[in-house]
């Protein structure tokens, strides 16, 4: 039998991916989870400045890298990405 | 290793520290840079040096195998207890907040630094730069962590919290410096820190006997920062250039060595990044040994005292 290499997962839906966000956006703005709306810009809505996205960043790279090998969030991506939406649409769609 | 200095005025403090203050010191850099200099000391191998003049957030996100990003997982993993960096401010800010995580509750780090006061403790001026835009909630944090600070660091029992403004009155100021003033002066909100607000403080206060934590945000903390480090320097220039032409030089210079000691910012210990889940001295780009030495010595007395056991028991969500 061959070596267990890794583990085979559901792919995430949406509404999985938004919820893994908001997660993670709470603990770094320290706000309410139900505060986080998907339509919220990070900078207008959320008060996250950019340290904050990289913490975002961070967090979902180290979590989504155990699902799918190689996961990253590129720097000059994350300029782009100015609402809870961007990043949903960007993980959905790397992943 | 980064800092103006590096490696060579660092590793030198790094003997000093384990000679004259029996800390344990782990370097973190280049072996190649290193090897000549280490002597006894164990390096963690780091091949990336974050220059002065780079982007923190980036290069700590491209620069994985960088000294600070090193530093601070050593931190993380129990390796080190404390990490002293004399690189970039920024980007050891980001590496330690990537790396170490916050303390729980806490919103944004802050970089405290040490004023020196003659004839009294030093002044705890935050932000010194960690943020340059704030929320009011932000400023009540950083009152309530260099109180923490204030009293593990210098054994005030009671520190006292000015509010950086233009005036006195609770109505001057910028709206942040308002909102914040409002929230400071409700019942309770320094109870925890052990401190006592204040009210509004101005710039000529900070080096005074006056108050002990002086809070603001980061932008108005580096100008204020920067703006005393310069005024000392020019008026030490032009006591001594006057002096020098005169026939009591001599004595005179004695006299005040005990002072220039005091406003020598190699003998502050650095600035501490207070928020973090770890002890991260900040020391200026040009340290020399002796400011190494006594950041080290700083970090382990901040270590002992858990500070970030305190700041952690002492931190509400404002």
């Amino acid at each position: 039998m061959p070596a267990e290499t890794h583990v085979e997962r559901s792919p995430m839906d949406r509404q999985q991916v938004f919820d893994l966000i908001r997660d993670r956006l709470s603990d770094i703005l320290e706000v309410e989870p139900s505060t986080i709306h998907e339509g919220d810009s990070f900078t207008d809505d959320l008060d996250a400045d950019s340290l904050a996205l990289i913490e975002l960043a961070e967090a979902l790279e180290e979590e989504l890298g155990e699902r799918s090998v190689g996961f990253r969030i590129e720097d000059e991506d994350l300029e782009d990405i100015k609402t809870v939406r961007d990043a949903v649409d960007y993980v959905l769609a790397r992943l | 290793m980064g800092g103006d200095n590096a490696p060579g005025a660092i590793v030198d403090g790094a003997h000093q520290a384990v000679a004259e203050l029996g800390v344990p010191v782990v370097l973190v850099g280049r072996p190649d840079d290193l090897d000549a200099l280490r002597g006894d000391l164990e390096v963690i191998a780091a091949s990336q040096v974050i220059e002065m003049d780079a982007d923190p957030g980036s290069s700590v996100r491209t620069m994985k195998d960088s000294s600070l990003v090193r530093a601070a997982e050593a931190v993380r993993d129990g390796k080190a207890s404390a990490m002293v960096s004399a690189g970039n401010t920024g980007a050891t800010m980001a590496s330690a907040l990537l790396r170490m995580g916050r303390i729980k509750g806490v919103s944004r780090p802050a970089i405290a630094t040490p004023i020196p006061v003659p004839g009294s403790t030093p002044t705890v001026l935050l932000d010194a730069g960690a943020n340059a835009e704030c929320q009011p909630g932000w400023l009540v944090q950083f009152a309530q962590m260099g109180a923490v600070f204030a009293r593990e660091r210098y054994g005030i029992d009671e520190p006292r919290v000015g509010l950086l403004s233009i005036g006195e009155e609770s109505t001057k100021g910028s709206p942040l410096v308002k909102e914040t003033h409002k929230l400071l002066a409700q019942p309770g909100v320094l109870d925890r820190a052990g401190g006592r607000f204040l009210g509004n403080v101005e710039g000529r206060d900070i080096m005074t006997a006056d108050v002990d934590v002086v809070v603001t945000d980061g932008f108005t903390g580096n100008v204020a920062l920067k703006t005393l480090e310069g005024g000392m320097k020019a008026l030490v220039k032009a006591v001594l250039d006057g002096l020098a032409t005169t026939d009591v030089a001599d004595r005179a210079f004695q006299s005040l060595l005990p002072l220039y000691a005091t406003l020598d910012p190699d003998q502050t210990g650095g600035a501490m990044l207070l928020g973090v889940d770890g002890v991260c001295i900040i020391s200026h780009g040009s340290s020399s040994a002796t400011a190494i030495v006594n950041a080290a010595r700083v970090a382990r007395e901040m270590v002992d005292a858990d500070l970030v056991g305190h700041l952690r028991a002492a931190v509400s969500t404002a």
